[in-house]
């Protein structure tokens, strides 16, 4: 459960629904580099937490760990129940079908059409045609370009195509590393609106982004990762009340000076 | 694996590169025909084609395409599909597409200019080395991160297999002239997949007698069914080996 500590007060945190991911000791190593250091924490079912954190503080690593992308050095995640222990061997991918994924560099295989890889993708997770979600296609404009080839799209149509892949198959899990980086405005709103969609039906979403004012109407908690350690993993609500600020956008650095200047001891998940 | 392999293919099937270098087989094969009066001096001269310019574009077209999809071959390991379907499909989709360009440039005019057991070899041998090296470009794409380097490498091989070998092979023969080496050259050669396939056209298209000494160490080696069935399983180990590594690397590897 995630307390706040400030000097002798801990503010004892809500938990929301059924742990859905857990993270016991993460760590990743390259080398001599940590990328990742002992990160303990939890996702719920029913929630949209936002990893944030400076150039190179282990966002990516994070979430390649979950994803099984990146092989942890050492601790142990869980996802939905199954267990991926740095130490053991990998488990059997299918744990993955209840995941989606928009990564922040959107590229396919250049000479198939769009609607080719919709196919492609639905025939890899083995989903029949009506058991897909495919009103983003429309919603985002991109079903008058289904027969275009991937290689013609402009970066922010890929994008759009990405974010269409990560909600078709109705993952319970949805993980979006810089999802509106390259949308438009309208678009970027209709796929945090989507993501914000999947949280009320009990998804757990998490969000890697730069721009705050964009996703912190949508997010409950926020994770704070820097030099590869987990600094903070709080709900906004308790940020914004710590800090008296209206907006994560100035509570956040209002937050971190206060702990960087030991005004506020390290915050524990 | 079929579902990977099927969609790479497809996409496989309309890249530019892979056409353009199905047109190119096809001038160079067709054009020694057209120019050659001779069919035989023709096919000599399609041998060091087969020899040089397959090992390259298999090589390297390898090693391009698999970092170019590398942001969407992190994609699909996030599904749930095993990395070894992953990469079991793309390779046998990139062979698939390699054999078919060079049936379609080199196998055809072959066909229908000098048909025989001489391009049926040829024709093998040039299938041999474009599933060893795109094996080997495998390896070398997924070990190496960077691409710039990947291709160096990759390159370096090339030069290695189809220049230096045989240069330090033919050293090694002229400053060891007073003792019988040749029989330690069979086992040399067979080290390179490219002298190897050299050898099997060779022998078929019956040039080793031009090759000397050496052509009948050959000859006597390989010229046998049983010399041919260990050249054919060192040319597979060829395959199999770097393929094996290929696969040990990404199961293992941070994407």
């Amino acid at each position: 459960m995630p307390v706040l500590a400030a000097g002798p007060q801990f503010l004892s945190l809500p938990v929301m629904g059924e742990e859905r991911i857990t993270c016991s000791g993460i760590g990743k190593r390259y080398g001599r580099l940590w990328a990742l250091r002992n990160v303990d924490l939890s996702f719920q079912a029913g929630e949209v937490v936002m990893l944030i954190g400076p150039n190179a503080s282990g966002k990516t690593t994070l979430i390649k760990c979950l994803l099984g992308l990146v092989h942890p050095t050492e601790g142990r995640l869980t996802v939905e129940g199954t267990v991926i222990d740095a130490r053991g061997r990998s488990p059997h991918p299918a744990y993955r079908s209840s995941i989606g994924y928009m990564p922040q560099i959107s590229q396919f295989p250049p000479s198939l059409t769009i609607e080719q890889l919709f196919a492609m993708m639905a025939d890899v997770r083995g989903l029949a045609p009506e058991r897909l979600d495919d009103r983003l296609i429309a919603e985002l404009g991109l079903d008058a370009q289904l027969d275009k080839r991937l290689s013609a799209l402009s970066g922010g149509t890929r994008q759009k195509v990405s974010a269409v892949l990560a909600f078709r198959a109705r993952p319970s899990i949805l993980v979006m590393d810089e999802p509106t980086a390259g949308l438009d405005p309208v678009s970027a709103a209709r796929v945090l609106k989507e993501a914000g969609a999947l949280r009320d039906r009990g998804g757990t979403v998490l969000i890697t982004s730069h721009l705050m004012e964009e996703v912190e109407a949508l997010a409950d908690r926020v994770a704070y990762l820097e030099d590869g350690r987990l600094r903070f993993l709080l709900p906004v609500q308790a940020i914004l009340q710590r800090t008296g600020a209206q907006r994560l956008s100035q509570g956040l650095p209002r937050l971190l000076e206060e702990m960087n200047t030991g005004r506020l001891a390290q915050v524990n998940p | 694996m079929g579902k990977v392999y099927k969609y790479t293919l497809i996409d496989l099937a309309r890249n530019r590169f892979v056409m353009g270098y199905a047109l190119l087989l096809l001038a160079l094969s067709q054009g020694l025909f057209v120019l050659e009066d001779d069919p035989m001096k023709a096919m000599l001269s399609l041998v060091q084609v087969v020899l040089v310019l397959v090992p390259l574009i298999a090589l390297i077209f390898t090693v391009v395409y698999l970092y170019d999809i590398q942001e969407f071959t992190q994609l699909l390991a996030v599904q749930p599909i095993g990395r070894k379907a992953i990469l079991a499909g793309q390779l046998m989709a990139l062979a698939t597409a390699l054999l078919l360009a060079q049936g379609f440039g080199l196998g055809l005019p072959l066909l229908v200019n000098a048909p025989g057991p001489s391009a049926v070899v040829l024709s093998l041998a040039g299938s041999a080395l474009v599933l060893v090296f795109a094996a080997l470009g495998a390896l070398i794409a997924l070990r190496q991160r960077e691409k710039a380097r990947g291709v160096g490498l990759a390159l370096v091989l090339w030069l290695g297999f189809v220049l230096v070998y045989d240069a330090v092979l033919m050293w090694l023969m002229f400053v060891t002239s007073e003792y019988p080496i040749e029989p330690f050259v069979v086992p040399l050669a067979a080290l390179n997949p490219v002298d190897l396939a050299r050898i099997m056209v060779m022998l078929e298209i019956d040039l080793a007698a031009m090759m000397g000494y050496s052509g009948a160490v050959y000859k006597s080696f390989f010229g046998s069914a049983a010399g041919m069935a260990m050249a054919a399983a060192i040319l597979s180990l060829w395959v199999v080996l770097p393929a094996w590594g290929g696969f040990r690397v990404f199961g293992k590897k941070d994407l």
